[in-house]
């Protein structure tokens, strides 16, 4: 969504890594982290749902946290690093979460898998080989309404290399 | 297999008489690349030069009248290009869904009623316009809700003036009759009646509406968040006076629909007007707490319904009452709500059913298409009740309803629509085109391991309860509305690029996967070798919206025999390089064969390039409408298994498993995913969903996704999919539809299987802790006194 100039005292001027790009803009202060992406960045892969903390789909990486975008301000970004859905892509070849939720069917529409794979990875990131409640756990804040949850965990799980498992245990 | 009666108008192509190599088969969709990158562009990621930012004023109670309105200090506000309320849109009419209203009424008859429009320089701008806007409103009481409002008089029209009242504002009862419920009854030995209840609900898309209007002076050109480009070009050209020539509608990807977005939207208008006005593009976009309180919801209902068996669990009579609250307004001419006892004349046999339904204007948002609009409520009510009959019998659920099983429908939704005097009597016996519920009701018990399952029992040992429940649905197939068009095009260009170009969007469904593998296989080329255009009014032609699982049944047909009249043309290319005749050849997999001697073959690309430099191969399919007999539908069942913990009142659900009857899936994962989507919406009704309204003010309390509660990764049960084929001729390679018919059975499963865990009949939705905290309580009391 568009901003208004507004006056002098209202802005700032940020330095950012995104997506292991610097960036530096000066911006009003209100503006949220996902406007500053979608409308400076043209980032338009951060998806707004609710724009109030609710629905998930605004999901960002910052400094290796899954944070939700829409409720973080930019001028909170300043000096850190963000990771949108467009750096997920490793030396231009996808990265396996994105691979595999091609692979699982693990999106419908597609308005939620930005921030679902994001919350995805912080969680791999951190627990490398995490269980299917772990993953439950992780995308419980990322809403889908067309029903993917549960592709969504087959392919978080099958790149953490326990689908078998979770098959095995009768699931 | 049997004769292709395939659904078209002209010839029917052949059937391909060969194995298929690309239908069935359980591929990727074609567009999740886009989206699993973020590079996929939703209407509210289009960004134009010199683009305004749109935003509308909502009215804050749900009856009114605007006595005032002063818009001049928003005017002063630098930054605001114009400004659109009552006063200077005199005359002005929106079409929502076809029906035409005032743009900006002065009666406001439910809350979030829009006011005023503002195009802003940007959103910020536009949005501090709308808190400069001073209305002064004269607030009246709002009406009661459905079952009270009934016990009065009628109010005056809930609109203005010019409003076009409609027939179920006159509470006209629907009726559907078939034989002498009377009669149904005296013959019965055990008779049930029971009153249920289902609740307000939310389409809760993530993708909230939004749109890019841009008028050039002469051609409207709208980036649009809709399940349907035509008949939003339609609705959108009727409501601004322009030629549907100069309207062109573009819908990419779109976030979630689930009826929501089934036609143009009056966001759309105002943008469209904003942008007339202004002369620059404009664009809109619902904020989370509009998408609640601006748009049309799930119908609320309270269904009665008295059922009588004989002791051998023959059914002898059903009668039903139902009101359905259709809020402020209802769509498509109240089609929808007159659904609501239609299942119960059809799901299951019984020769003797009166059965009436009332439609209640109110002062709550206004209803429409809701994934399964009213078939959730309608199963939810009569496979609650069955499960009622059967445990009064003492007869298995299951039993009791292979005993009923109906092989015929009696009334169809299109008598039901079009009865003009609200009455239809209709007894004849007509066959589905395909039906195996039988088989879906089968497998869904043996996978949920129905032997296991015993007859609740009181007992004091702990509060842990488990139990096992099952319901079965049907839904209606290839609605096709008028206007009945649904067509594709094929264009095969010399070097052989294949192009399919088909009106539709891509809802979430794979939409566009399904068409592309249907017209690879006709064309005998492989799955990635055709291109699919979708989401466009240019360069396609007339395609149904993508609601009531229509898509496939409606465009399949379509794309079929487009693809098989472009493939003949392909031949005579192909013969020629073969010296031999067209009709002996066949195709396959990108290799065009002679059928009695598959080593004389030719690859489709080099046929292709037989063709003059200025040769283009186009063929054209186009769907007949469903003919009178048979009867097309698609069925299934479920089985759920949980645990209830009766002192907190939380369901746990282990297991849900569906057994679904979509005819044969053209993409059995992709059908596997529409699945999960019905369950996921399903199990929400039964628990957790609900819109309430504060009972003074009329106001609803449950705008935001924290108070409306769908399911999230903790809630998801696991789910076991069985998808049985069946043969159907009339639709492309025995496809019918899937989508929303698979959340239909889910709240009633669940419901029952809560009986079998508990022993108590829950009749109101959603099934939530306090509720059965409750219940349990007054049922533990009951065990005491009794002692």
């Amino acid at each position: 969504m568009g901003q208004a100039e507004g006056s002098r005292e209202n802005r700032k001027h940020v330095t950012m890594t995104v997506n292991e790009k610097r960036v530096e803009a000066d911006i009003n202060h209100y503006m949220t982290l996902a406007e500053f992406l979608r409308e400076e960045l043209d980032l338009t892969g951060t998806k707004v749902g609710c724009n109030r903390g609710e629905c998930g789909s605004c999901t960002v990486i910052l400094d290796g946290e899954a944070v939700y975008s829409c409720t973080t301000l930019a001028v909170e970004a300043d000096g850190r690093e963000v990771l949108t859905i467009e750096g997920m892509p490793v030396k231009g070849k996808l990265h396996p979460l994105q691979q595999a939720f091609i692979d699982h069917d693990a999106l419908q529409c597609g308005y939620c898998t930005p921030g679902m794979i994001l919350s995805a990875k912080a969680l791999l990131d951190k627990n490398a080989h995490p269980t299917e409640h772990d993953v439950r756990i992780a995308i419980d804040g990322n809403l889908c309404r067309c029903g993917s949850t549960p592709n969504v965990i087959e392919a978080v799980l099958e790149v953490a290399g326990r689908l078998t498992e979770k098959r095995g245990d009768g699931q | 297999m049997s004769e292709s009666k395939l659904l078209v108008k002209g010839t029917v192509p052949p059937p391909l008489d060969r194995e298929l190599t690309v239908v069935g088969k359980p591929l990727n969709r074609y567009d999740a690349l886009e989206k699993v990158t973020g590079e996929a562009k939703y209407a509210g990621d289009i960004k134009l030069p010199g683009m305004l930012y749109g935003k509308t004023l909502h009215c804050p109670h749900p009856r009114a009248r605007i006595l005032k309105i002063d818009t001049s200090k928003a005017e002063a506000l630098p930054g605001v290009m114009v400004i659109l309320t009552k006063e200077n849109t005199k005359g002005w009419r929106t079409c929502w869904y076809e029906v035409p209203e005032i743009a900006f009424p002065e009666t406001i008859t439910h809350e979030g009623t829009e006011v005023a429009a503002v195009a802003a320089v940007d959103v910020v701008t536009a949005r501090k316009a709308l808190e400069l806007i001073e209305v002064e409103y004269e607030v009246l009481t709002p009406m009661p809700p459905a079952e009270e409002a009934l016990q009065k008089p009628v109010p005056p029209l809930v609109g203005d003036e010019e409003y076009p009242g409609r027939e179920m504002f006159d509470r006209k009862p629907f009726v559907i009759q078939r034989g002498d419920v009377e009669k149904g009854f005296e013959e019965a030995e055990v008779i049930v009646e029971d009153t249920y209840t289902t609740q307000v609900s939310h389409h809760g898309t993530i993708q909230t509406r939004a749109c890019v209007a841009s008028w050039d002076g002469h051609e409207l050109t709208v980036w649009d968040a809709a399940q349907g480009v035509w008949n939003s070009k339609r609705a959108l050209a009727k409501s601004l006076g322009l030629d549907p020539e100069n309207v062109r509608i573009i819908v990419r990807y779109l976030g979630g629909g689930f009826g929501s977005k089934a036609w143009s939207h009056r966001i759309v208008y105002y943008a469209a007007k904003l942008s007339m006005v202004t002369g620059r593009p404009v664009r809109m976009e619902r904020t989370r707490n509009e998408e609640f309180v601006n748009h049309s919801r799930r119908y609320d209902t309270t269904m009665y319904l008295k059922m009588g068996a004989k002791k051998d669990g023959t059914l002898t009579a059903i009668f039903q009452k139902a009101i359905v609250d259709i809020g402020a307004a209802a769509t498509e001419e109240n089609y929808y709500c007159r659904q609501i006892i239609w299942h119960t004349a059809n799901l299951h046999a019984c020769p003797n059913v009166y059965l009436e339904q009332t439609g209640v204007s109110t002062n709550k948002q206004t209803t429409g298409p809701t994934r399964s609009p009213t078939n959730m409520q309608a199963i939810f009510a009569l496979e609650s009740h069955m499960d009622r009959m059967a445990v009064e019998l003492g007869i298995d659920p299951f039993d009791f309803r292979m005993k009923n099983y109906a092989t015929y429908q009696s009334v169809g939704t299109a008598e039901a629509h079009m009865i003009s005097d609200g009455t239809t009597t209709f007894a004849a016996k007509i066959p589905y085109s395909s039906k195996i519920l039988d088989e879906c009701m089968k497998l869904a018990v043996d996978a949920i391991g129905w032997e296991r399952r015993r007859a609740p029992v009181s007992d004091n040992k702990g509060p842990l309860k488990r139990g096992m429940g099952m319901a079965s649905y049907l839904v209606l197939q290839g609605v096709g509305l008028y206007p009945y068009v649904a067509e594709a095009k094929v264009v095969i260009n010399p070097g052989g690029t294949v192009n399919l170009f088909v009106g539709v969007v891509d809802i979430g469904g794979g939409q566009k996967t399904i068409l592309g593998m249907i017209a690879a296989e006709e064309l005998g080329v492989r799955a990635g070798d055709v291109t699919v255009f979708i989401g466009d009014t240019k360069d396609t032609l007339y395609a149904p919206s993508c609601h009531a699982s229509r898509c496939t049944p409606e465009m399949g047909p379509a794309v079929l025999q487009a693809a098989a009249e472009a493939r003949q043309r392909v031949f005579e290319h192909a013969a020629f390089l073969l010296d031999t005749d067209a009709g002996r050849l066949r195709s396959k997999d990108g290799m065009i064969y002679v059928q009695s001697d598959p080593s004389r073959s030719v690859s489709f690309r080099k046929a292709c390039r037989n063709m003059a430099p200025d040769e283009t191969i186009v063929g054209i399919g186009s769907r007949a409408p469903n003919p009178a007999e048979p009867m097309m539908a698609t069925f299934g069942a479920q089985t759920v298994e949980l645990e209830v913990d009766t002192e907190t009142g939380r369901v746990n659900i282990l297991k849900c498993v569906a057994a679904q009857d979509f005819g044969k899936p053209i993409n059995p994962k992709l059908c596997t995913s529409q699945v999960y989507g019905g369950i996921e919406f399903g199990v929400g009704f039964a628990l957790t969903e609900e819109g309430l309204y504060d009972p003074r003010t009329g106001k609803l309390l449950t705008g935001n996704l924290s108070d409306y509660r769908m399911p999230t990764s903790l809630d998801f049960p696991p789910v076991e999919v069985f998808l049985p084929e069946c043969e159907d001729p009339y639709f492309a390679y025995s496809a019918k539809g899937a989508g929303e018919n698979t959340n239909a059975p889910t709240p009633a499963a669940i419901r029952n299987a809560l009986y079998n865990a508990t022993g108590i009949w829950f009749n109101d939705l959603p099934i939530t802790p306090d509720k059965i905290i409750r219940a349990a309580r007054a049922a533990r009391g009951q065990a005491k006194g009794a002692r």
